[in-house]
């Protein structure tokens, strides 16, 4: 049985399953949270914040993370430039980087898109299967993040005056922001729209009783 | 619908699957014991070994590691007899100095905000509820906790740190500071104090409050 087939929601903050009156929301009286049975306008929510990441994704990609002066000459890296230096030193490494920095935002932002359209034609397909799909996306997307905090690293470190210094470039900015869009959009999908059967309006209120 | 619209009637005993809306009775747990929902299989309710006392200890231990690894230099670069360390602060403010504020504040509220503040609002809440004081803010740092919790990357940062170790090994040397193994310790203790931690167990034990007018 589910909790709205009830007239039942619980707090997205303390998790506390109140029934709701007919305003459709309430305050929650354990942890002071507003509860909606649905949050509020999640499809469209992770709609603007994944557009903002997918658009983010592409400067990311094309403009260089960091620039390496070493003697006078100066090297523009992008992601997938330092992957291929990796892989000429330490090809584990390269792997996990590129699994961290290339493919997991590329799938996220796959998984997301599929989830959404998905939720909105209310495909009754593979719920069990979607619902893992969207637990692997919420709990991976912060690896991404591994290539900003290299530039940063090596930007404090390597400030040798003339002999060699490491700038950080625009492409870590948009990537930091892909990263942190795509989460921002995972923590904005409500799941449980995948389970809500055909008919119920997602984001609206109205218990079915 | 109850007398008043204001306060909805709620069901302790019962809890729903924040993924796919599934009602469950909250099962009586053994320690160390998780329930998971019957319809998705998403994780419902921890009840997690070591009651209030374990997490309290993994998070003091936390905070003197999350210390020691903010004050020692963390890695030196030596390059042609000129040496260039930085600290976990450092590596934020490199950013800043180049003109990137915004990533520099991401790169500080992921390595050391995010984390310093999980830390210290876990000890509090934990320290609250135990002593069952009727400490201010307790709900709204217990709150927090959640939210808090997916923006502290210290795992990540030291992936970062692996790789920027093995791309600078061809340009210089690199010497590992007191800093690296706090926060190599720290990363554990961490993520032990944060299993040991079920928010779950916290709410229940503050329930609802007793006569706290509430309004709307």
């Amino acid at each position: 049985m589910r909790a709205r087939d009830l007239g039942l929601a619980s707090c997205h903050t303390c998790g506390l399953l109140m029934r709701l009156p007919a305003a459709g929301h309430a305050h929650c009286p354990r942890c002071g949270a507003t509860v909606h049975m649905r949050v509020p306008n999640s499809i469209g929510t992770t709609w603007a914040l994944l557009s903002a990441a997918m658009i983010m994704y592409l400067p990311a990609n094309l403009l260089p993370v960091m620039a390496t002066t070493w003697l006078g000459n100066t090297q523009a890296d992008t992601i997938m430039s330092g992957v291929v230096y990796l892989l000429h030193h330490d090809w584990p490494l390269a792997v996990i980087v590129f699994v961290a920095s290339v493919l997991v935002p590329l799938l996220k932002m796959i998984a997301l898109l599929y989830l959404l359209i998905s939720v909105q034609r209310h495909s009754p397909l593979r719920k069990a299967q979607r619902a893992r799909l969207y637990r692997v996306t919420e709990l991976v997307g912060r690896w991404s993040m591994v290539d900003v905090f290299v530039v940063s690293l090596m930007a404090a470190l390597v400030q040798v005056g003339a002999l060699a210094t490491i700038e950080p470039g625009g492409g870590a900015l948009a990537f930091a922001a892909v990263v942190i869009l795509t989460m921002l959009a995972a923590m904005s999908f409500d799941a449980r729209l995948i389970w809500d059967q055909h008919g119920e309006r997602y984001g609206l209120v109205e218990p079915t009783r | 619908m109850p007398p008043s619209s204001q306060t909805p009637v709620t069901y302790s005993e019962l809890v729903a699957c924040h993924e796919c809306d599934t009602v469950h009775r909250i099962p009586a747990l053994a320690p160390g014991g998780t329930a998971r929902c019957s319809c998705c299989g998403a994780m419902l309710v921890r009840n997690p070994k070591g009651g209030l006392e374990r997490p309290i200890a993994l998070n003091l231990a936390a905070l003197v590691l999350l210390l020691a690894a903010n004050v020692f230099p963390f890695l030196t670069l030596e390059i042609s007899g000129r040496d260039q360390s930085t600290t976990i602060v450092g590596a934020s403010w490199a950013l800043y100095e180049a003109g990137m504020a915004p990533l520099a504040l991401v790169v500080l509220i992921t390595t050391l905000i995010g984390p310093a503040l999980l830390v210290i609002s876990s000890l509090y809440v934990l320290l609250g509820v135990r002593s069952a004081l009727p400490l201010p803010m307790l709900r709204e740092m217990l709150a927090w906790i959640s939210h808090l919790r997916p923006w502290g990357m210290l795992d990540v940062f030291m992936l970062g740190v692996l790789v920027s170790s093995v791309k600078l090994a061809g340009m210089a040397d690199m010497v590992m500071g007191p800093a690296l193994y706090a926060f190599g310790a720290l990363l554990l203790v961490s993520a032990a104090a944060m299993s040991a931690l079920e928010p779950h167990i916290l709410w229940q034990r503050l329930g609802l409050p007793g006569n706290r007018p509430r309004a709307r």
